[in-house]
């Protein structure tokens, strides 16, 4: 079937270009099918087999924001991730900048040693957290969550920054103490300003980290200090599945995420591999 | 001069260590803290229903769920099933599709901007579409069976297929990840050992198989040990999908955990399980890392 000749392929490129077609086709397709599907009545959502063409409605967005509180989760989500990943993005630039200069007593071991609690199963750990917020009746809080997230995203980041703080030359800041600058002028007048991009990629992976959580937002929370995730669950109810609200509640939760991401392209890459592979 | 050295030496130690210092603190504090507490609670009958009375109970957690729980050992046989499966799909699938992809053509930003989208999905929220697109009746998966002229199913109410169907939501999320990733690294292999190997009239599968494959073996190996941690873990698209159904088909020891410790509420007991799991997974870990250093990653992973 396949010849191959001297220097070039002879699978004809149309055949390539609709292969890759067909593949970006089935990524994008249960995506494509929420969003349809947000926009269907009910009617159209139960019919079998399912419809393809209908007159969309926004009745299921309307919905989603009068069920329970689902407005309330959002900004909980909202407070949440921001307030974690300024607290995180702050600690681990420090933290990052410390370990990639300075050796310091440990550092590979400690370097490890939080890499492997970001890989700890998260269901291994909420059963302790679960019996100590309780005792500190701090289950159901955001503070509670913040915590949460801020020690389930500091190990990534610290891995992330120092990844970035690695590529910055040292000459910069060697050149700078010459001139007597202080370490902490250093820090902020050559650093910081040379790392801006990286805090950037780091806070954007926290905040997505911290927006699609699930686990422990479920089992942590209830009523008061539920997060998105726990908010589009919520559509399966007693009752059955509200498949129309759910899907415009999803939608709601991944729309912004996808945008993130879609900027973060070039740096997806480095920061899913804890900063290891340069993308 | 050589005392100023030292008090020069002697801050410069500290600085680091300033800098360091909250981050480990909120670490140690947050990780290490509530790993003593469930080891604790490993060793009482914590069980939250009884109140006040959690007598010691040394290793009687452990010993049942060891040697009388046939779930624990159940719920592992499922995890395994699941990780080997979705992991060796979405490596193989992945590769092929980075070589199919590294090539120019035209609007390439684009696709690679559509098929990041998958990952960024919180796995809760479209697992519950995925959810939909299963259902026997409405989905849209059977109406694709059917179009093609294949039997149609009650994906996640059946037995045979409630674990693929697991499988194949993952492979969805997560094959875009090792795309990405192979292409980076065929993106980073030098040029020249290849236009050598075409001058000597090597076949494609030769170039691949003495070249290709070795250079990137260490990439696939990490990115195979980063995967296999995350499948371990997987948890959210099994409450969106089958609950740990059809009867406990699909119960992995993330969800034996979860029923144990928050339908149960038998802390203690889930703690001793939670307990032997993390110990499989860093062995497993251990083993896995001792594998890709002696493929020495040159990128420091």
């Amino acid at each position: 079937m396949i010849s191959v000749e001297k220097h070039h392929f002879n699978w004809n490129k149309v055949g390539i270009i609709a292969l890759i077609i067909f593949v970006v086709l089935i990524f994008i397709f249960p995506i494509y099918w929420m969003i349809i599907t947000s926009f269907k009545s009910d009617a159209d959502i139960l019919t079998r087999p399912p419809t393809w063409w209908f007159k969309p409605t926004i009745k299921n967005y309307i919905h989603a924001f009068k069920h329970a509180n689902f407005g309330l989760f959002m900004v909980n989500s909202l407070i949440v991730a921001v307030t974690s990943t300024i607290i995180v993005v702050c600690l681990s630039f420090l933290c990052a900048y410390g370990f990639a200069r300075y050796n310091t007593v440990g550092r590979d071991q400690f370097m490890f040693f939080i890499l492997s609690t970001r890989m700890f199963p998260q269901i291994a750990v909420v059963i302790p957290y679960f019996v100590l917020f309780r005792n500190f009746r701090l289950l159901d809080t955001r503070i509670a969550m913040i915590i949460l997230y801020t020690m389930f995203n500091l190990p990534f980041a610290i891995w992330l920054m120092h990844s970035f703080i690695k590529d910055i030359p040292v000459d910069l800041e060697e050149a700078a103490r010459v001139d007597g600058y202080s370490r902490w002028r250093i820090l902020r007048k050559i650093i910081l300003p040379l790392v801006a991009p990286g805090l950037a990629v780091t806070a954007i992976f926290c905040l997505l980290f911290s927006w699609n959580e699930f686990l422990f937002a479920f089992l942590l929370t209830r009523t008061r200090a539920a997060t998105i995730t726990v908010g589009v669950s919520s559509f399966w109810t007693q009752r059955g599945i509200l498949w129309g609200p759910l899907c415009a509640a999803a939608a709601v939760c991944v729309i912004p995420m996808m945008i993130f991401v879609a900027l973060l392209q070039k740096y997806i890459v480095r920061g899913l591999t804890f900063g290891a592979i340069k993308g | 001069m050589k005392r100023e050295n030292k008090i020069s030496k002697f801050t410069e130690k500290y600085f680091p260590y300033i800098l360091e210092a909250p981050a480990l603190i909120i670490i140690f504090i947050l990780a290490l803290f509530p790993l003593f507490y469930a080891l604790r609670m490993a060793l009482h009958e914590t069980i939250l229903t009884n109140p006040g009375s959690h007598p010691f109970a040394g290793l009687n957690n452990f010993r049942e769920a060891l040697n009388k729980d046939p779930m624990v050992w159940y719920s592992l046989k499922n995890t395994a099933i699941f990780t080997v499966s979705a992991v060796s799909l979405e490596m193989v699938l992945g590769c092929a599709i980075a070589f199919l992809l590294n090539r120019k053509i035209k609007f390439q930003g684009l696709v690679r901007g559509l098929l990041l989208l998958p990952m960024a999905c919180a796995p809760i929220a479209v697992g519950l579409v995925w959810r939909y697109m299963y259902h026997p009746d409405f989905g849209v998966f059977n109406f694709f069976c059917s179009a093609l002229g294949l039997a149609e199913r009650n994906w996640l109410g059946d037995v045979s297929t409630a674990m693929l169907s697991l499988v194949v939501f993952d492979v969805w999320q997560w094959t875009p990840f090792i795309i990405f990733v192979v292409l980076a690294g065929l993106q980073a292999l030098p040029g020249e050992p290849f236009e050598a190997a075409e001058v000597d009239g090597a076949s494609r599968w030769q170039i691949f198989k003495t070249l290709t494959f070795p250079m990137l073996a260490p990439l696939l190996i990490f990115v195979l040990i980063l995967r296999t941690i995350d499948a371990l873990r997987f948890y959210d698209p099994i409450y969106a999908l089958t609950r740990g159904g059809p009867g406990t088909t699909t119960e992995t020891i993330t969800w034996y955990l979860y029923k144990i410790g928050f339908k149960f509420f038998n802390m203690g007991y889930a703690s001793s399980i939670a307990f032997i799991f993390l110990y499989a997974v860093i062995i497993l870990s251990a083993v896995l890392v001792a594998v890709l250093k002696s493929f020495s990653l040159e990128e420091g992973g």
